[in-house]
């Protein structure tokens, strides 16, 4: 599981990359604000997420698998 | 507002001479039209004056041509011996906007809307052209180059209208050109133009010439320094540097939207440049 | 390529699109199309200052004019609380939409919607908005981003303070947002590379330049219900803008999609069409209103202008060794630049180990930017590929060439993340290399560039339904404007799946109570997701029509098949059968079970990203410093082409507005802080006789979550040609161009001073 950037440094002490055991976005989210209060609420704030390679733009129930790569990206829009 | 469209040229000068308020008058309509969508104006008096035959012909008189005000672009690139004795005049016209403009934007309008850019008038200007121009006074003759006194000003009284353009007979080995500068290929307004007018001797030696510029002013400019530049020379490379730096010298052109002080004034050397060889050839071609 | 086309009969044809007729003959109804008995007149005051406080509105003199029917202003709409601005997880804010359709408090741009009237006339309400006294206290006002990124800039919003830095600042700044996205250790990468180049970028803010002005009309009846007829990128997302902004229930009012005439992202969010509604509702009678193209310039898109840095090393067999980028781009008046996607797409179309990009939005006193056509990519491509091509100059080594030995492909770990897919990338700039226009000789004052681009392509919701009439024939309704030529293309998947012909097939576009829920037609998704569900709609459909074969035959459903637009017995065991065709089931249909129509609503995933290849050719005039291009090739990857001449058709229009960006469009600003160019004429858009044919190369690599392969195709043509464009110039000149537009007095000044 990777964090973009500025959540990384203020969350996690400044590391980027977390192991997290988790079936779906949604509880994945939920695991990390257990272990970092607050970044629940920015990650569900218009996050999209890419899982093993594929972007997601309104994730919640997207399965994870355990060997899962998980990025947390800004909110994109297409025109 | 309130509309008319006369048959006579006495008719619609008396409307504009009555009238009251803001009075105007309609050609194609390209620039009028616009102005009034935008509300850019609101007048009480519009007179139309494209009914009126006399303003919509070309005719050749006296070796020279008579070309109505109110005569389109599209008519003047349709006219064969027009085109063939004034191709600069001819092309400086058919570069106002774009096809369907043309079938609709006269020389005359786009001599008294006054713009420092519009592009038929150095053309005019160079070829010698004077206008006439019919008031409550009657009838008087003109130079083109002086009609526009700056940015929309024109010399023109109240109730007075230009009625034709009138040009010169030619000489052999005669011939013009205009070229201007803008950043597309149609649809745009000049950043610099430049019309030239030349006649050769015998020996292809440059005997007459007549230059203008327009965008580089707050109104067209003939410039005569370029032509002096031209005159005895065999329009070769001295002579066309002699002609840009007199050109450049000419310019007192503004920083804008369209253009810089520093682009204009470079610019109108190179077009002066291209445009007196392009009517060299055509000259020596006995055009 | 070594993938074996499967034979369709219609994906992959080019048969006339069903609205092409109306289009070309004027018949079409576009938004301002439309009118109602009894309409009125809507338009809107527009603030002539860049920044101000709002200290009063008064409205009372305008309201009493004889012929005005209702006045709007900020105070007739819910003011939207911070934590209430977003709508699911969309990255719409809401509040800021809401101060952006009608000022509240502050004026943030020239040309900021104030207050509204609805009148008898067109001149009732010119005249109403005349009478509306507006107290401004005028304040200083910032445009250029590096400016508005000063210490001492006006600030716009003091309750902005950047996201994204640690700690928190303790001032609020025009900086809404910092990003950053690093892979491997840039330092170590540049201390190993032989050739290092950095440079500094410009760009200017563009309109998406639609032909169409934004148009609407709203009716609201005496039981309150509203119908808005208008143009739209999504009349779904016109639906939520309008509830959402008024605070009213969706299920009040009904928006029909009129014919769209341009939207490139600049049609997503709402302008007019909560306005028009408002006064409609505050009226009781139908109001229309039309954007002059003024107000559209002054008060709709335009993408952000930037700032970018970009320093790339290399090594002298042509590795990329090290990569880093810094964006500063405008967002307008309110956050949301696309920066996070200018960053995200730059490098992604290489494999390069070590990346640094940062990225800032920025706000400033101008319109509120929104999605222009793969938004933020083509800005962040100008810099990265103009400095790849220098590289290549550096190291000696062919432009096309040193991209393929850095190329991204399956299983490359993106600059922004993720690892890729199946992709084209390799196959794209391989099939740029092998055409014809590469190695074609240049005329003097000629050059030659190449550039590559990459979008993501999203996808989203979509619902459709395939109706089956009892004459055989079909209606495909799904819920997407038509841009692009998507009727034809959803018509052609259904007839892919049912085996009948195109021509039997109507496709129409519901308006938002004929059909369930769909996401926007923007992201180049819509012949992905759509066609996804029409797709299943369509195999719905098949399933019933086995069935209703089965009972007609009175044989198990499992013993039916269907191929080729009948239904057959699977084999001589289930029974000796006639095949029936759809049209001879759909005469029983009655009879066995009553209408046959098909659904299907879903949340597609696995949209493929797409890349893009540039060759362009430039001839420049020396002495006056203008640009021609004289040949342009765009090689695209669209996983499998649906309808080929509407993918070209999309390639070349993405090429053309990439060519005006790089040549002379511009917003530009007087000192005074209004736009000086709000018009057609002096904002230079290319016109026809300013190009040649673009011509196009469709490469073919599927998309494996797709039944056909498709990919998106619309944004990703609008990314390399700034840069391709850009590095032409350079060949053909020697000269770089590092600020945007290429204006004639920009290159010749850049001519003279050699640099």
């Amino acid at each position: 599981m990777v964090l973009t950037n500025w959540l990384n440094q203020r969350f996690t002490d400044g590391e980027p990359e977390i192991e997290v055991s988790a079936g779906t976005v949604r509880q994945l989210i939920a695991e990390l604000d257990g272990r970092f209060p607050g970044i629940g609420a920015e990650l569900e704030g218009g996050m999209a997420v890419a899982i093993d390679g594929e972007i997601f733009p309104d994730p919640f129930l997207e399965p994870i698998r355990a060997d899962s790569e998980v990025f947390f990206l800004p909110p994109l829009e297409g025109g | 507002m309130r509309y008319e469209a006369p048959r006579a040229i006495e008719e619609a000068v008396a409307l504009l001479a009555d009238a009251e308020g803001d009075a105007h008058v309609l050609a194609g309509g390209t620039d009028l039209l616009v102005l009034l969508r935008a509300g850019l104006v609101t007048p009480a008096l519009v007179v139309d004056i494209k009914h009126i035959e006399e303003m919509c012909e070309i005719a050749q008189a006296d070796g020279g041509f008579r070309i109505g005000a109110a005569v389109t672009g599209a008519e003047f690139g349709e006219h064969a011996e027009l085109k063939r004795a004034w191709p600069g005049v001819v092309e400086a016209m058919e570069l106002v906007g774009s096809t369907q403009i043309q079938g609709r934007a006269t020389a005359g309008g786009n001599l008294c809307n006054a713009s420092p850019a519009a592009d038929c008038v150095p053309a005019m200007i160079a070829a010698g052209a004077t206008c006439t121009i019919a008031g409550p006074a009657g009838r008087r003759e003109m130079a083109v180059e002086d009609i526009a006194t700056g940015p929309g000003e024109t010399v023109l009284g109240k109730g007075e209208i230009v009625v034709d353009f009138l040009l010169p007979p030619r000489p052999p080995r005669s011939a013009d050109a205009y070229l201007r500068l803008i950043p597309r290929t149609e649809m745009d307004i000049a950043v610099v133009g430049a019309g030239v007018n030349l006649t050769l001797d015998d020996d292809g030696l440059c005997k007459d010439a007549r230059v203008a510029l327009c965008a580089i002013a707050p109104r067209v400019l003939r410039v005569a320094e370029v032509a002096d530049a031209l005159i005895g020379s065999a329009i070769d490379d001295a002579a066309l540097e002699l002609a840009a730096a007199a050109a450049r010298a000419a310019c007192q052109p503004i920083d804008d939207k369209r253009g810089t002080v520093e682009y204009r004034t470079k610019i109108a050397g190179v077009l002066v440049r291209r445009a007196a060889l392009i009517a060299k050839q055509r000259a020596g071609n006995g055009s | 390529m070594d993938i074996e086309a499967p034979s369709y009969k219609w994906v992959g044809t080019r048969p006339v699109r069903p609205d092409g007729i109306d289009k070309v003959t004027g018949r079409a109804m576009f938004g301002a199309d439309f009118s109602l008995p009894d309409m009125l007149t809507g338009k809107i005051l527009r603030s002539p200052h860049p920044h101000a406080r709002l200290v009063s509105i008064d409205v009372s003199k305008a309201a009493a004019l004889r012929g005005v029917k209702a006045v709007a202003t900020a105070a007739d709409i819910p003011e939207i609380p911070v934590d209430n601005a977003f709508v699911g997880d969309a990255p719409t804010n809401f509040r800021h939409w809401s101060s952006n359709v009608l000022a509240r408090e502050k004026v943030l741009y020239d040309g900021h919607a104030v207050a509204a009237v609805a009148a008898t006339s067109p001149a009732i309400a010119d005249a109403a908005l005349a009478l509306i006294e507006v107290d401004y206290e005028v304040l200083p006002h910032v445009i250029d981003v590096k400016d508005a990124m000063r210490d001492d800039a006006p600030v716009l919003h003091d309750d902005l303070f950047t996201a994204g830095v640690e700690p928190k600042p303790d001032k609020p700044s025009n900086v809404a947002k910092r990003v950053e996205f690093t892979l491997g250790n840039t330092e170590a990468g540049f201390a190993e590379a032989d050739v290092v180049v950095e440079r500094a970028f410009r760009t200017k803010a563009v309109h998406q330049g639609y032909i169409e002005p934004h148009a609407v009309i709203a009716n609201t009846a005496e039981d309150g219900q509203s119908q808005v007829w208008c143009p739209s990128q999504g009349h779904f997302m016109i639906r939520a803008a309008c509830a959402k902004l008024l605070g009213i229930e969706i299920s009040q009012f009904r928006v029909f999609p009129a014919e769209i005439g341009g939207g490139f992202g600049g049609k997503i969010n709402p302008y007019l069409e909560p306005v028009a509604l408002l006064l409609s509702r505050k009226s009781g009678r139908p109001v229309k209103m039309v954007m002059t193209r003024a107000e559209v310039f002054r008060a709709t898109g335009p993408t952000s202008g930037a700032a970018l840095t970009v320093k790339i090393g290399a090594l002298k067999d042509g590795r990329i060794a090290a990569a880093e980028a810094t964006l500063t781009f405008e967002a307008g008046a309110f956050p949301g630049s696309p920066v996070g996607a200018g960053c995200m797409t730059g490098f992604a179309p290489y494999d390069i180990t070590n990346v640094k990009i940062v990225g800032y939005d920025v706000v400033s006193n101008r319109p509120k930017c929104c999605a222009y056509r793969a938004p933020g990519a083509p800005i962040a491509a100008y810099g990265i590929e103009s400095v790849l091509d220098e590289i290549a100059q550096r190291l000696d080594l062919d432009p096309i060439d040193f991209r393929l030995k850095n190329a991204a492909k399956e299983g490359t770990k993106a600059a922004y993340g993720p690892q890729f897919g199946k992709i084209g990338c390799i196959e794209t700039l391989t099939a740029a290399k092998d055409h014809p226009h590469y190695g074609a000789p240049l005329g003097p004052n000629q050059g030659r560039g190449v550039a590559a681009g990459f979008w993501f392509n999203f996808a989203g919701q979509a619902s459709a339904a395939v109706n089956v009439n009892e004459d055989g024939t079909a209606i495909v309704t799904y819920g997407n404007p038509d841009i692009g030529g998507t009727r034809a293309s959803m018509a052609q998947i259904a007839a892919e799946v049912l085996g009948i012909d195109y021509d039997k097939i109507r496709p129409i576009v519901a308006d938002t109570s004929s059909i369930g829920f769909n996401d926007i037609t923007a992201g180049s998704k819509t012949t992905f997701t759509a066609g996804l569900a029409v797709h299943e709609a369509a195999k719905d459909v098949v399933g019933q029509l086995r069935e209703r074969a089965a009972k007609m035959w009175d044989i198990s459903v499992d013993a039916v098949v269907w191929e080729n637009g009948v239904a057959r017995p699977a084999s001589s065991n289930a029974g000796d059968f006639d095949p029936l065709a759809l049209a001879d089931i759909a005469a029983m249909a009655g009879k066995t079970g009553g209408p046959i129509s098909g659904h299907a609503s879903l949340a597609a995933t696995g949209a493929g990203p797409t890349f893009a290849a540039h060759i362009c050719d430039v001839e420049v005039d020396q002495d006056t410093g203008r640009i021609t291009v004289v040949r342009y090739t765009a090689v695209q990857d669209a996983g499998r082409a649906i309808h080929p001449s509407y993918v070209e058709g999309q390639m070349q229009g993405g090429v053309v507005q990439g060519i005006g960006w790089a040549l002379n469009e511009e917003y530009i600003y007087g000192s005074d802080g209004r736009l000086q160019n709000p018009g057609f004429l002096d904002y230079r858009i290319p016109v026809a006789s300013d190009l040649p044919m673009i011509d196009t190369v469709i490469v073919e690599v599927p998309n494996p979550n797709h039944p056909y392969g498709v990919r998106g195709v619309g944004e990703v043509p609008i990314v390399p040609p700034m840069a391709a464009v850009t590095n032409a110039v350079a060949s053909a000149t020697g000269v770089r161009m590092t600020e945007l537009p290429m204006s004639p007095p920009r290159l010749l000044a850049a001519l003279e001073n050699g640099s």
